[in-house]
């Protein structure tokens, strides 16, 4: 049987259809310096440029032999469409990425999303990369991202202003997080429409650790719902932090697949969700594939221990950090492309 | 007028129950009972916020309820710090803490000044997106035996590692305390870090284990 492309066995798991072996991919960043450097580029120019983000993606993707490209990196694109300024670090000598330092609206009444948002900031230039990357590296699919509409909010909002709202201005919080999520359905629609192969949506503002899963079932999961029914498959849902008691909730929003990060556990969770959900993490992306100081044998063992563990793919649990030790990286997917040759719970082998 | 085991009960509930006003009225009421102020901040405001860091730990309590809880502590201690008389030898322990350059987000870094704050400490707070070398200038200028970071994103918390480094050559002696959500215990350690929380999460059970810790040696 012929070794499927990167993109077959991507997107026949997110069908859960048979595939050859377990594809190493990501819903979120998944840049590395490698890649970076290859393309000739620095870290602080690959976020407003459309060539040097597709290009920095594919490098990436390839030297590394991940089985996918994921853009954008940041998380200021929307929150700068919406009249924000963004900081880009360019005179810093660190990995550091966009940060919006000051918002321009203090109070949940200020709230406007402008009319077609796709074409506001840095926005355009995610069609124009998907476009170069379909053409230049037609075997790995695309992935895209939307934040979701709590998270999103702390990008446009004070974090806190949200958080005691839930409690003390429900309304108001109600009426942002509605703003937001047609907001976010209108992107997401639009990088559809632009060739995105699959999207994600992420809200790590919500980790049971920060919100009660109470106020989740109340003011999250009605919105994650919407945005995912309004988007076509296939659609993933990520959420990091404590997750282990919004799974059940989780599983019900409606996407084709749950990620996870390191504070779930692999196996609690799997037993959570059975073994007909797609499951996918909880790769830890500091620890594994940055610290110098990790052998390579123990990346490669806590691979396989993601794998024994239940999940349906190795999955970065957050943004790959992109200053990574190249060794561990490479044996991180390679010991999934080899030791994920067995059947996961939910999706068969050829 | 109520006793003073009145209006201690009011402070602490007040801030239990995030009820800004009471504590506030409460706090007033200490002061004109001529009851002494740190007392008032020990046993009725941080003891009320011993009692949201339980709840926090039985999962009764989430962040909103925290911050909020944290707005009504805060109104009483407006009241009463400014009658803590200082330390008679003029010196107060001094801590510099901030959330580190390309972190935007201030919530732990907050909550873990909220007690240095109870525990009237000169805090040093430089804010939110704060540049590396900026801790170490201020840790020097000021002769902190504390400094405090926080970085809510994996994506930012290794330029503390670098911050560490800076600050323990120059002054070995200083303690240096990390939070935020993806800086786990042993990245701490590798950093090669004193303190520690965990998350955003475990800055609030932490920060508020450490004014119990500062309540039980008041009590000695």
């Amino acid at each position: 049987m012929a070794e499927l492309t990167s993109k077959e066995r991507v997107l026949r798991l997110l069908r859960k259809e048979p595939i050859d072996t377990m594809p190493f991919f990501s819903g979120m960043g998944m840049v590395v310096m490698p890649g970076i450097k290859e393309g000739g580029f620095n870290f602080a120019t690959v976020h407003t440029d459309p060539e040097r983000m597709a290009w920095s993606a594919i490098h990436s993707a390839r030297l590394m032999g991940m089985d996918s490209v994921v853009i954008p990196y940041d998380m200021t694109m929307e929150s700068e469409a919406m009249g924000n300024t963004i900081s880009l670090y360019e005179d810093s000598e660190d990995i550091l990425y966009p940060t919006i330092p000051n918002k321009i609206w203090s109070t949940l009444d200020e709230v406007v999303v402008p009319d077609k948002i796709w074409e506001k900031g840095r926005l355009p230039i995610i069609p124009k990369a998907i476009k170069i990357i379909k053409e230049n590296a037609p075997e790995l699919p695309i992935g895209c991202w939307q934040l979701g509409p709590f998270t999103q909010a702390g990008q446009i909002l004070e974090l806190d202003l949200m958080l005691k709202g839930v409690f003390k201005q429900k309304e108001k919080v109600a009426e942002v997080l509605d703003k937001l999520t047609d907001m976010i359905i209108d992107i997401g629609k639009h990088l559809q429409a632009s060739g995105c192969d699959y999207i994600t949506l992420r809200e790590p503002g919500v980790a049971a650790d920060l919100l009660s899963p109470r106020t989740f079932k109340e003011f999250i999961k009605p919105r994650l719902t919407r945005i995912l029914d309004a988007w076509q498959s296939p659609k993933l849902l990520h959420i990091c932090g404590q997750t282990e008691p919004l799974l059940p909730m989780m599983a019900e929003c409606g996407a084709d697949g749950i990620t996870v990060d390191i504070k779930c556990d692999v196996r609690k969770g799997r037993e959570i969700l059975g073994p007909d959900v797609l499951f996918m993490g909880n790769l830890d992306t500091y620890k594994m594939t940055c610290d110098p100081e990790t052998p390579k044998q123990v990346a490669i063992d806590h691979v396989k221990d993601i794998i024994d563990g239940g999940m349906d793919a190795v999955m970065p649990g957050c943004d790959l950090w992109p200053d990574i030790i190249e060794a561990n990286m490479k044996a991180c997917v390679d010991t999934a492309h080899e030791y994920g040759k067995k059947p996961s719970p939910a999706v068969g082998r050829l | 007028m109520a006793s003073k085991e009145e209006f201690q009960e009011q402070m602490k509930n007040g801030v239990v129950e995030y009820e800004e006003d009471t504590v506030r009225e409460a706090a007033q009421g200490w002061l004109d009972g001529g009851y002494d102020p740190l007392e008032g901040i020990m046993d009725g405001l941080a003891a009320g916020m011993e009692i949201v860091g339980e709840l926090y730990d039985k999962n009764e309590y989430f962040v909103p309820e925290v911050l909020m809880c944290a707005d009504a502590l805060y109104a009483g201690l407006a009241i009463l710090r400014p009658h803590v008389p200082k330390k008679e030898d003029g010196i107060n322990a001094q801590v510099v803490i901030g959330s580190i350059q390309g972190d935007v987000h201030d919530i732990g870094k907050n909550l873990v000044k909220m007690m240095f704050d109870v525990a009237g400490w000169d805090v040093h707070d430089l804010g939110r997106d704060v540049p590396l070398e900026k801790f170490v200038e201020e840790q020097l200028r000021t002769d902190s035996e504390v400094v405090a970071m926080s970085a809510m994103m994996t994506t930012t918390m290794l330029g503390m590692k670098k911050v560490i480094k800076m600050i323990k050559e120059k002054n070995p002696n200083v303690a240096i305390m990390l939070g935020g959500a993806p800086v786990t215990k042993d990245v701490a350690n590798l950093f090669g870090a004193d303190g520690y929380a965990e998350s955003a999460g475990n800055a609030v059970s932490e920060g508020i284990k450490m004014i119990a810790r500062l309540r039980e040696m008041r009590n000695k």
